[in-house]
């Protein structure tokens, strides 16, 4: 058997409504009332992956580092627009430039280190590597960023008497918080070291799974994977550990009091 | 000979948000005296020691700790000067040794507490009995009392304040945690302010009682 490589065409792609026509079949069939919803999902689904599609092939066109340089920015700028609209109910002052800012270290470390030690591109800023990783270093950074301060906030909640006690005997904030700050970041570093040691055993990672799909040698296809694994990780230590430095912060008044009222604010 | 004044509070009044809860207050805690503030729920006995404590500060007035104002101070080093007893004992996960010996965690290690210092402790609260490998939250309400005690004490500070202490103590446990408490003050010359709603039983330990009610200070 040859290594072949299949090309889905927009005809194919409509062919593939055929699943969704499954679900809504068994939608309505139990009554559930999502159709609406499903259908809308299915439209926005094409048009937004399709008019990423032509974005991406104009963007990847540009051979132009401040073009690519801005885009990288103008995606971590609404990351952390994103971030702060998911934790609105907090009022955590300067939530923005901290999520935004822990997201761009973020970016710079792991992202130099992909281009620059491991894929060696060159230009430095070649498009068809440099956006798909920024892209995925961003999302991941948000969405763990996100579940640590939730988790972190319901931590200082909890332990609301015991950290006010230590205070009272002398403790700096950073000491108070320590055992709710380390819980927090336990708890979102866990599923990822979890995925560490479960990857290959039960399904193969989707970019692993796209590229096979795309006619890449597996080997190949693997190692980017296992490099993206690796990326995961540590795109989730540096922003969570940065963005819960800065947050508890936040929390406390320059002389050293819980801010209870802030506290208690977050629902 | 007049005894030297610890702590003054002059006009010192404190909000929550909109809600005030200190209204003005003046008053003096002296060296080596046992004040007891009593007064019903909600007239700010807890907001008054806290402020103490430099937990919260006051929303104005003036409160000075040995002639100094409290915000010109290291509040880190204030705070192991005038400790404080929570009304419920905070007792975390762990031994007695480990709920000690927080301090330690933060500790430079030459300066770290030993477990002759927590023994030592231990034993000035009326716990010599009780092992400091022992599970602390199988500890009885009063132990647990007395273990938040023995913490702040290794502390060694100058002002001891307690914040209803007995309030969820029987009779007799009470008047045990008051006795050690009256007894403490003198034995370490510590400087003590409690509060209590629990007037009757406060009454015949401190050397001096005042009464709050709203956020104010108010003749008996």
């Amino acid at each position: 058997m040859t290594q072949s490589f299949y090309i889905i065409s927009w005809m194919d792609v409509l062919v593939s409504f055929v699943l969704i026509a499954l679900s809504i079949g068994l939608i309505r069939w139990m009554k559930i009332g999502l159709e609406q919803s499903l259908i809308i999902g299915t439209i926005r689904t094409f048009l937004q992956l399709g008019l990423m599609g032509y974005v991406l092939t104009w963007f990847f066109t540009q051979d132009n580092w401040l073009f690519m340089v801005c885009l990288i920015l103008g995606m971590i700028l609404i990351a952390g627009f994103e971030g702060t609209r998911r934790q609105k109910e907090y009022k955590i002052p300067h939530l923005f430039w901290i999520l935004t800012g822990s997201i761009l270290t973020a970016v710079l470390i792991v992202l130099g280190i992909i281009l620059k030690f491991i894929l060696d591109v060159e230009p430095w800023f070649y498009p068809y590597a440099m956006i798909p990783i920024a892209g995925m270093i961003i999302g991941n950074a948000l969405n763990s960023s996100t579940l640590a301060v939730n988790r972190f906030i319901g931590e200082m909640k909890h332990r609301e008497h015991e950290i006010e006690m230590l205070l009272s005997l002398g403790a700096s904030p950073r000491n108070a918080i320590d055992d709710a700050m380390k819980s927090a970041l336990r708890a979102a570093l866990l599923p990822n070291i979890n995925g560490l040691m479960m990857v290959g055993l039960v399904q193969l990672p989707g970019v692993m799974t796209g590229q096979i799909l795309s006619g890449v040698d597996p080997l190949i296809a693997v190692r980017y994977q296992i490099m993206i694994m690796y990326m995961w990780i540590s795109t989730v230590a540096i922003t969570d550990i940065l963005v819960l430095l800065l947050v508890y912060r936040q929390f406390f008044t320059e002389k050293a009091q819980l801010k209870k009222s802030l506290l208690r604010s977050a629902l | 000979m007049t005894p030297s004044t610890l702590f003054s509070l002059s006009q010192v009044s404190f909000k929550i948000g909109e809600k005030s809860i200190l209204n003005s207050i003046a008053f003096q805690v002296f060296q080596n005296e046992l004040l007891c503030i009593t007064g019903p729920s909600g007239a700010g006995k807890t907001s008054l020691i806290r402020l103490l404590n430099g937990l919260q500060s006051p929303s104005s007035g003036t409160l000075l700790f040995h002639g100094k104002t409290l915000s010109e101070m290291d509040f880190t080093l204030l705070r192991k000067k005038v400790g404080m007893v929570f009304q419920n004992p905070v007792i975390l996960e762990g031994s007695v040794r480990d709920n000690l010996s927080l301090a330690n965690r933060w500790a430079q290690s030459e300066s770290g507490f030993q477990d002759t210092d927590l023994m030592l402790s231990l034993d000035k609260v009326g716990l010599s009995a009780i092992p400091l490998e022992q599970n602390a939250s199988d500890l009885s309400g009063g132990e647990q009392q007395r273990l938040n005690l023995a913490r702040v004490l290794l502390n060694q500070p100058e002002v001891l304040l307690l914040d209803e202490p007995t309030a969820n103590l029987d009779g007799k446990q009470a008047d045990k945690i008051l006795d050690l408490v009256r007894d403490l003050t003198q034995s370490y010359a510590l400087t003590t302010v409690m509060i209590s709603h629990d007037e009757a039983r406060v009454r015949q330990y401190g050397d001096r009682i005042l009464y709050m009610d709203q956020g104010k200070f108010v003749s008996s």
